[in-house]
């Protein structure tokens, strides 16, 4: 007999069926804050409002939205989120604030290198005025005398004439500086960096050193640095926040591990997200890591303390969630355990309280005067998230005017900034590759060997049409190179579908060249820079021996790229490489992307020849004085 | 004879939810009904239903045979899209059991493993491949195969049982073997990716009380993982690195538990051993476990639901077409178990044939900053001991491991756990050489003093 043919059975079915039923999710109303927007929507990415920062008027009562792509700040009513006005900005402006009376609203124009200001009266804007080079953040002093403004690619903070604009200073930063945070009592400024600074360049695997970082703090009242505090192993630093006591600081970053072997993924072997927290509640400045066993918290950007010090929110751009740190258990924990924190992935369990998930790549984040609410600039998918500081939950989401459809080209730019195709969502394109760029370091990738074939990264800008790829030009196109090698040796998890693939590969190729800041307009070049382009051109040395075509700066550097998309051996082959043949670079704003060669051991761009063409085997260099050399790459930089 | 206990509705009623018709199971449950369920039988070579089993289908108020036919059938596991079910099965009492496939929508079965001994435990992977246990010399050893049976790939190379408990999200595989790994008797969690690279513990906070294991390992929703331990239920939380304990009635759990969309859990115990395994529901938290299905005569037991699932992540390989393996130790005086009596300069390494035939290979350097770096035989079962300048061991690991042929691998230190996250260091072994000190076997090497 069966054993079914013995049962006697009366299944309460109700129980199993209905605890089988998923309960209606509990979904948060979305607003819709349309906007008189002047960009018609096209579909393309420049037309989605890519909200990137987001601020409070000084009454609280209008939200200011810095919309990137839109080249517009959105300003919205705090209560009703309706759109008030959307006003025009320059070209992808990255950083915004209020001045000290809250009368202007200064935002940066990292494209055109101004600085917009807007009357937040009129909300119109008053004055545009011209800056330093790739403008991204803004402050003004308490005293409304001086404006600072952070240089993203002269890695310096300029010091304006608050009334004139004109520039009074320049403060050496960090390299990529891009952020800044004043004190609760203004007296400093506290600035932040996203590269990794250039170290001195030592050859060999031997020599390879972690990334140093830091926070430069500058004495607002006197326009002058105080204090570099030092990141140690950092490389991508972005927002700093303070305690309204002023004695708790925060700095979000990355922590990569670039000097280990690629080989696998699990316990943070690729990168851990942090915080380095300093101040009078802390001593001396400790890091600690946001991430725990299997699961990251991506790319840390937008940080907020609560009024009352009672929590920390961490907007975390490629997990699509907000971090939310209890302070009281954090200083326990700090002061009750003897550090480092950072190689522990259980270290968060006794101060992240929560992981609250928002919308596509968070970024720019504020607290409501009070606290209560935490407002959250979800730049990919245009959206803003309001949650409920008390329960930790969304309770409203403001959809700001632009196209309802998402285009290929966006969501190939949605998969380059989302973490969670990596094994444990640890890390995604934009991890090395910060803001579409590079990250300034070198990587040990497995496939090559431990120790072997050392990697520096390079630029994605305009990398369109310049294949292959690799500096062993072992990948032929870009979906090879970012479908089947970067889910089998970066992700070590399952990629993307061929579609999205395809997609990302779309975005990839978009990627344009940032405005080259060596170039003149109209083509024109400097007297050096002409001096330079004879060199680089030219078939005959200085002795008149004939240049071997093979051996002449424009043979290989060919084309507006500045690449023939060959491999040559130049001579810079080290003891723990596998081989000689390099792909040629482009020089798309090689200016930018020091360290030089395949494995970064060029920290200039004049070490390639006087330390690292010896033999001439790097084009016929050695011929060259100092100052043609100098002349060379003065039109090397305009590239 | 199987009964229903009526006051899990009232549970559920008092939870807010609205009876759906009485008598109507919108989900069907397949359990595996036995006259005697060993559990933990087959980690020590045994077998779990000595007295054969069978496959119910409980759809509504009816239960019926899931398949006709077979002599035995137990280890169901339901496709992803809820179309076929993977099954060890039984022809014939005196066959050996071999994994099959059911095809629910015409009730068809295919043959999916080939072999004279034994194939249990069945379990999909993605990209229409499963996992298995197969009964070897040494053991049941974890098989990775596509689904019609072909490339078949070992994932498991040492002396004692692995048998497969869940695929987690992530891809990589959660099965059962003992602690020690090939040397010990507790019942222990170990993870796998699914071409066998990459073993290791769950977790490394190993019960310091040898005789209660963990086992029953199932993954819920929101990644915790919940397991047997002992007689009550825990579980390994992602921000932790060690185990919680899970409120629940004491009892003998078989883990694998059910989660439902409400949050209550599905799964099979009983209150003494002398009793029979029952399908029981337990809301988390309450004090009572709640019988759903129990058979007064046989064990009931290995629930799963037939419904569709989110699939798994795949893992995509990443091994080189070599026969031996890299390993790096970034930091081998790093450990959970202390601090080493005396600075490590050389490192012992052992393997272990099938017949437990122990040879030392050879040893290599340890560097200042703790760091190693060699070339291991692939799928052999290996281990480490660190030894100080006068060449005594000062520490060793407890048990075996292997590494995939073709597979680079990098320990933060000996036996640190998975919390322990490396540091942005560079290797000072790596500056010496980047070619491993080769204990690839074919001879004993010895190379010592790293500093």
């Amino acid at each position: 007999m069966s054993r079914a043919a013995q049962v006697r059975i009366a299944i309460a079915a109700s129980v199993l069926c209905t605890a089988l039923m998923i309960a209606a999710s509990l979904r948060s109303p979305v607003v819709r804050a349309a906007a008189n927007t002047s960009a018609a929507p096209t579909g393309s990415v420049k037309d989605y409002a890519s909200p990137l920062e987001i601020l409070f008027s000084r009454d609280g009562r209008q939200i200011y939205v810095l919309c990137q792509q839109s080249d517009s700040i959105r300003v919205l009513d705090a209560h009703t989120f309706a759109a008030i006005k959307s006003i025009a900005v320059g070209h992808l402006p990255r950083g915004f604030s209020l001045s000290h009376t809250g009368n202007r609203l200064y935002v940066t124009n990292t494209w055109d290198d101004t600085l917009s200001v807007i009357d937040t009266r009129t909300l119109t804007v008053v004055a545009t005025w011209p800056v330093g080079a790739e403008p991204s953040s803004v402050l003004e002093d308490n005293a409304g005398k001086r404006v600072f403004v952070a240089n993203r690619i002269s890695n310096d903070i300029a010091v304006l004439n608050a009334q004139t604009g004109a520039e009074e200073s320049r403060l050496l930063a960090g390299r990529g500086s891009s952020y800044m945070t004043p004190s609760p009592d203004g007296s400093r400024i506290y600035a932040t960096h996203i590269y990794p600074n250039l170290q001195a360049r030592r050859t060999g695997v031997e020599s390879r050193i972690p990334p140093e970082s830091e926070i430069t703090v500058i004495d607002a009242v006197r326009g002058v640095v105080e204090q570099r505090m030092p990141l140690h192993r950092a490389a991508g630093v972005f927002h700093v926040a303070f305690s309204s006591d002023g004695r708790l600081g925060v700095a979000a970053q990355l922590h990569p591990k670039n000097l280990v072997p690629l080989a696998h993924v699990e316990h943070g072997w690729a990168f851990e997200d942090t915080l380095t927290l300093f101040g009078a509640d802390i001593g001396a400045s400790v890091e600690v890591p946001l991430d725990e066993l299997e699961r990251y918290a991506a790319r840390p950007f937008g940080v907020a303390i609560s009024p009352d010090k009672s929590r920390i929110y961490v907007s975390c751009g490629g997990s699509q969630i907000v971090t939310v740190v209890d302070v009281v258990k954090l200083l326990h924990f700090i002061h009750s355990h003897a550090g480092p924190y950072v190689q522990d992935l259980s270290a968060s369990a006794n101060y992240v309280v929560a992981r609250i998930a928002v919308g596509r790549n968070p970024y720019g984040i504020a607290l409501t005067h009070d606290g209560s609410r935490l407002f959250v600039a979800n730049r990919l998918d245009d959206t803003v998230s309001v949650i409920d500081t008390r329960t930790n939950h969304v309770v409203s989401t403001i959809k700001l005017d632009g196209p309802a459809k998402v285009s290929p080209l966006r969501h190939g730019e949605q998969t380059f900034y989302n973490a969670s195709y990596a094994f444990q969502g640890q890390f995604g394109c934009a991890n090395c590759h910060l803001d579409s760029t590079f990250d300034g370091i070198e990587w040990d990738l497995e496939p090559d060997g431990f120790g072997r074939d050392i990697v520096d990264n390079r630029l994605l800008e305009d990398i369109r049409d310049t294949e292959p790829y690799k500096w062993n030009g072992g990948n032929p196109d870009i979906p090879t190179e970012c479908g089947p090698r970067t889910e089998k040796y970066f992700w070590r998890s399952q990629n993307y579908d061929s579609l999205t693939l395809a997609d990302l590969t779309l975005y990839i190729r978009s990627i344009p060249q940032r405005p080259n800041q060596w170039r003149l307009a109209h083509k024109q070049f400097t007297p050096a820079q002409e001096r330079g382009r004879t060199i680089f051109n030219r078939v005959a040395d200085k002795f008149g021996a004939p240049i071997p075509e093979q051996n002449r700066c424009s043979y290989c550097h060919i084309g507006a790229k500045g690449t023939n998309q060959k491999s040559f051996d130049v001579g810079t082959r080290k003891a723990t490489d596998n081989g000689a043949l390099l792909d040629t670079p482009q020089l798309v704003n090689i200016a930018l992307t020091a360290p030089y060669l395949h494995d970064g051991s060029a920290g200039t761009l004049e070490e390639i020849w006087t330390v690292f063409n010896a033999k001439d085997k790097h084009g016929r260099t050695n011929d060259l004085s100092k100052d043609e050399l100098n002349d060379l790459i003065e039109y090397l930089r305009t590239r | 004879m199987f009964a229903l206990v009526i006051s899990v509705l009232i549970v559920l009623l008092n939870c807010g939810f609205a009876p759906t018709k009485q008598g109507h199971l919108e989900a069907p449950i397949v359990v595996t009904a036995a006259p005697a369920y060993e559990p933990l039988a087959a980690l020590h070579g045994g077998e779990r239903f000595p007295q054969g089993a069978q496959l119910l289908l409980m759809r509504d108020s009816d239960v019926q045979p899931l398949i006709a036919g077979f002599a035995a059938t137990a280890d169901a596991d339901v496709s992803y899209d809820a179309s076929h079910v993977l099954f060890a099965g039984k022809q014939h009492a005196n066959d050996a059991w071999q994994v099959w496939e059911l095809t629910l929508a015409d009730k068809s079965v295919r043959r999916v493993t080939g072999s004279e001994s034994d194939a249990v435990r069945p379990l999909y992977l993605p990209g229409d491949r499963l996992v298995y246990a197969q009964r070897t010399t040494h053991g049941f050893q974890m098989e990775a195969a596509m689904l019609d049976g072909s490339a078949v790939l070992p994932l498991t190379y040492f002396n004692g049982s692995a048998m497969p408990a869940n695929v987690l999200h992530d891809g990589r595989i959660l099965f059962e073997s003992t602690y020690p790994m090939g040397d010990g008797t507790t019942p222990e969690m170990y993870l796998v990716y699914s071409d066998g690279s990459g073993v290791e513990s769950y977790r490394c906070d190993h019960p310091a009380a040898h005789t209660i294991g963990r086992w029953g390992g199932r993954q819920l929703a929101s990644g915790d993982v919940v397991f047997t331990h002992g007689s009550s239920l825990a579980k390994f939380m992602s921000p932790l690195a060690h185990e919680t304990s899970v409120a629940a009635p004491s009892a003998d759990y078989d883990g694998n538990i059910i989660e439902m969309a409400d949050g209550t859990w599905l799964m099979s115990a009983r209150s003494k051993a002398a009793h029979h395994y029952a399908l029981m529901m337990l809301k988390p938290g309450a004090k009572l476990l709640q019988t759903v299905v129990t058979h007064d005569s046989e064990d009931v037991a290995q629930a799963v639901l037939l419904l569709s699932r989110a699939a798994p992540n795949r893992h995509p390989t990443a091994l080189h077409d070599w026969t031996t393996a890299n390993l790096l130790a970034l930091d081998a005086r790093q450990s959970r178990d202390g601090a080493l009596a005396s600075a490590p300069t050389s490192v012992r390494m052992e393997m272990r044939s099938t017949d437990g035939t122990v040879v030392t290979v050879g040893t290599a350097p340890v560097e200042a900053d703790g760091s190693f770096f060699v070339k291991v035989p692939g799928d052999r079962q290996i281990r480490f001991a660190l030894l100080d300048a006068t060449g005594a061991v000062i520490r060793q690991e407890r048990g075996w491991f292997w590494s995939r042929r073709g597979e680079q691998r990098i320990c933060v230190g000996c036996h640190t756990g998975p919390e322990h996250a490396p540091e942005n260091n560079m290797p000072v072994v790596l500056t010496r050489s980047t070619t491993p000190v080769d204990l690839g076997g074919a001879e004993h090497v010895s190379i010592t003093g790293g500093h």
